[in-house]
């Protein structure tokens, strides 16, 4: 069976400095991943690259037999399955419940089916009490998990989180880790970019290694 | 540091008692739009020494000036109001300078077919029942006021009613404006024959009485307002009434053609 | 100078719904609002793309836009004037000394600041804004109207700001307008005439409404920008 999601070759520069050069990556459809390696590795551009917000310079992406070169453009249809989530979320300046409509309403679904699922998801992320609040009046662990809420409603073939506990601490970070949990578990396929210990010790979760420029497999 | 502030000031002070050797004329825009003025005052200069600043507006805000004492001399073109505002104590000395008349111009194609009409106001009428554009200068100039007075004797109102506007502005801006919509408008001849190259409006009638637009200075009454230059005015006044003043103003000519005549008596 | 009795004489006539009055007031505010209407469809989406889109001799663009902030208005209505003059190169069109012209200057006036402002803008805002929009499935055009959205108290803030340049402006709306009565005379062209002819109640009647106008579109931006909770 061929891949869900497949990176081939990537060059990404940023002027004189090399953050991949020829790096390849194969994602199976239902697997769970985890995306390591050290500061300033380049995870962050990696993700992004995938979901189609930065270009490399060379290499192809392929996506369910579809092929795009990775120095862009970047796929339209592909932006409905595959979600990136950003380190820290941005959350729009509306309310809670709009911004997990949001999604739903670019892909066309009707005001009380947006409003229902919406409703489901905030519940899910445990934030069905904090509906009224201006979300940008949220603390950083809610609005990361109004984010996991945002992304999830989509039921996104491939998810993209980008380190979703850094930043966060105790009661906050437990949370967090909790959703990302059920996550894994529930998505279709997820790669996680983090340094979370308590992340990359899940078992179903197959690692992936930023290193000498390349990625690679780890044990 | 003190001193030398003491002495700018004294610099100031000496530049403003050397102010005392300037008159300030309110006058109508078509003295100063002919380019009469320019060509006026240096000989006055050059004959006394005295620097006249002018503010071209309508005779009734060179009037209004007058009043209040913002100005030494004024020279305007509006016999009614000149007189109302001697009666009332504005002013003093009016003399005769000169006169010139009054045309009415308009498109070469003359819509409302007015062209070598006698009568002033009957042109008017047929200009409104035409419904052809007509500039008003609307700013109480003497042209204004008698453009109002031969609309009285046509037995028309004016009013914007889309072809009537009034601009409240100078004469120049009137021609242009009656050339721009393709219209009338009445102008004294001096300004008109200025911007003859400007507009293509022709003269469409011209020769009546009512036309006439005799100009006269007045002196501001200096017992109303004592620190104005009336020594001044009253030299400047009685220069243009001189046979010197009147032969340079019968002199001043625009592409050959006479703009003003001499009336001082 | 007595200033009690105009002023006096303003009020009532304000107050007595003077028509004329009222007429050139109305003139003033619907040319203003109009040339921002028409000028936002297009200086919005292109201030966007300038702020987002890097393109040879973008930096050139911005800083001429920088320039053209504090162009003289007078000097647009002079250009504009020999412009639209029956013997200009769009004289055929007859529209010097006409409502169309005043508006025409006052697009020409407001363009720049509704464009710098947009840049402004949009480059101050969070970049995540447009990448999450996209990331959620918005289409380009759908991730420019939510990034513009979330910044619309800045981008509004260009448009009182025009907006308080034109509808104050007097050199161009003169030369073009003409300040012809019940046809181009607008606030501040029948201040200035209307002070030159001696009539101050009118002068100061009119001046009050501008100021009331002027001052009141930013006195509404500031409220609105306090109720939109920026921090
Ligand atoms: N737009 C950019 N221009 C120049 N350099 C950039 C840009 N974006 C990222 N970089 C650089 O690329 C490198 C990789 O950054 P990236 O954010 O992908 O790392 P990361 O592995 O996610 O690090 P961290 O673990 O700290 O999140 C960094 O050195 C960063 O400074
Ligand atoms: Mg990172």
């Amino acid at each position: 069976m061929s891949p869900l999601f497949k990176a081939e070759g990537i060059v990404k520069r940023f002027g004189e400095r090399v953050l991949f050069d020829a790096a390849s990556l194969e994602l199976e459809t239902g697997n769970g991943y985890v995306l390591v390696g050290p500061n300033g590795s380049g995870k962050t551009t990696l993700l992004r690259v995938l979901a189609g917000l930065d270009s490399a310079q060379e290499g192809k992406l392929v996506y369910r037999a579809r092929e795009a070169a990775a120095a862009g453009p970047y796929p339209e249809p592909w932006r409905r399955e595959i979600v990136y989530a950003h380190q820290q979320p941005y959350l729009f300046r509306t309310s809670l419940a709009d911004n997990v409509e949001y999604g739903l309403a670019r892909r066309g679904m009707a005001r009380e089916r947006r409003a229902a699922l919406a409703a489901e998801a905030l519940a899910w992320a445990g934030l069905a009490a904090r509906h009224g609040v201006p979300p940008h009046r949220l603390s950083g662990g809610e609005k990361q998990r109004a984010a996991l809420a945002r992304a999830k409603v989509l039921n996104p073939v491939l998810l993209l989180l980008d380190e979703p506990t850094a930043n966060l601490d105790g009661e906050a970070r437990a949370q967090v880790l909790e959703l990302v949990r059920a996550l894994i578990t529930e998505s279709h396929t997820v790669l996680i970019a983090t340094h979370d210990p308590e992340i990359i010790r899940l078992a179903i979760l197959t690692r992936l290694r930023v290193s000498a420029q390349r990625i690679e497999v780890a044990e | 540091m003190i001193k030398r502030i003491v002495f700018a000031l004294a610099t100031l002070l000496c530049a403003a008692t050397a102010q005392a050797q300037t008159v300030r004329m309110a006058t109508t825009t078509s003295t100063a739009n002919t380019g009469l003025l320019d060509y006026l005052l240096p000989k006055f200069r050059s004959r006394t020494g005295i620097t006249v600043q002018y503010v071209a507006v309508g005779t009734g805000a060179a009037l209004k000036i007058g009043e209040q004492g913002d100005a030494d001399v004024v020279l305007v073109h509006d016999r009614e109001s000149e007189e109302k505002f001697v009666a009332a104590g504005f002013g003093v000395k009016r003399r005769d300078v000169m006169y010139n008349d009054f045309v009415i111009v308009g498109a070469p194609a003359d819509p409302a077919q007015i062209r070598g009409m006698k009568d002033a106001a009957e042109a008017l009428k047929r200009i409104r029942a035409a419904g052809s554009a007509f500039v008003s200068r609307g700013d109480r100039s003497g042209t204004h006021l008698r453009e109002l007075q031969l609309w009285r004797a046509a037995g028309v109102e004016p009013r914007w009613e889309g072809y009537y506007l009034s601009i409240g502005q100078g004469m120049g801006t009137a021609l242009i404006m009656a050339y721009e919509k393709r219209g009338y408008t009445l102008t004294d001849r001096g300004t008109y024959l200025a911007y003859l190259k400007k507009t293509d409006l022709q003269i469409m009638v011209e020769g009546d009485s009512r036309l006439n637009n005799p100009y006269s200075v007045i002196a501001v009454n200096p017992s109303r307002h004592p620190s104005i230059n009336h020594a001044g005015a009253t030299r400047l006044i009685d220069w243009l009434t001189s046979d010197e003043g009147q032969r340079a103003i019968a002199g001043y000519k625009v592409g050959g053609a006479q703009l003003f005549f001499p009336s001082a008596k | 100078m007595d200033l009690l009795e105009p002023t006096r004489q303003a009020f009532a006539l304000l107050f007595s719904g003077d028509r004329e009055l009222w007429g050139i007031i109305w003139l003033s505010l619907w040319v203003s609002v109009a040339a921002l209407a028409l000028l936002a469809p297009l200086c919005v989406p292109l201030g966007f793309v300038v702020a987002r889109i890097h393109f040879p001799g973008r930096r050139a663009l911005v800083v001429a836009m920088q320039g053209f902030l504090s162009f003289p208005t007078v000097v647009v209505g002079l250009v504009l004037y020999l412009v639209l003059s029956r013997r200009g190169p769009l004289g055929a069109f007859e529209l010097l000394f006409t409502p169309a012209a005043i508006l025409i200057g006052y697009m020409v006036i407001a363009l720049p600041i509704l464009m710098v402002f947009t840049v402004a803008a949009v480059q101050g805002a969070d970049s995540r804004i447009y990448e999450t929009a996209r990331c959620l499935g918005a289409r380009p055009l759908r991730a420019m109207g939510t990034t513009l959205w979330e910044v619309r108290f800045a981008v509004t803030a260009g448009f009182v700001n025009a907006f308080g340049r034109v509808v104050s402006e007097v050199g161009c709306a003169l030369l073009v307008g003409g300040n012809i009565a019940g046809l181009t005379r607008n606030i501040p062209t029948a201040i200035a005439l209307e002070t030159s002819k001696g009539e101050f109640a009118y002068g100061i009647a009119l001046g009050f409404v501008l100021m009331v106008i002027a001052v009141g579109v930013n006195v509404a931006l500031a409220w609105l920008q306090g109720e939109g909770g920026l921090e």
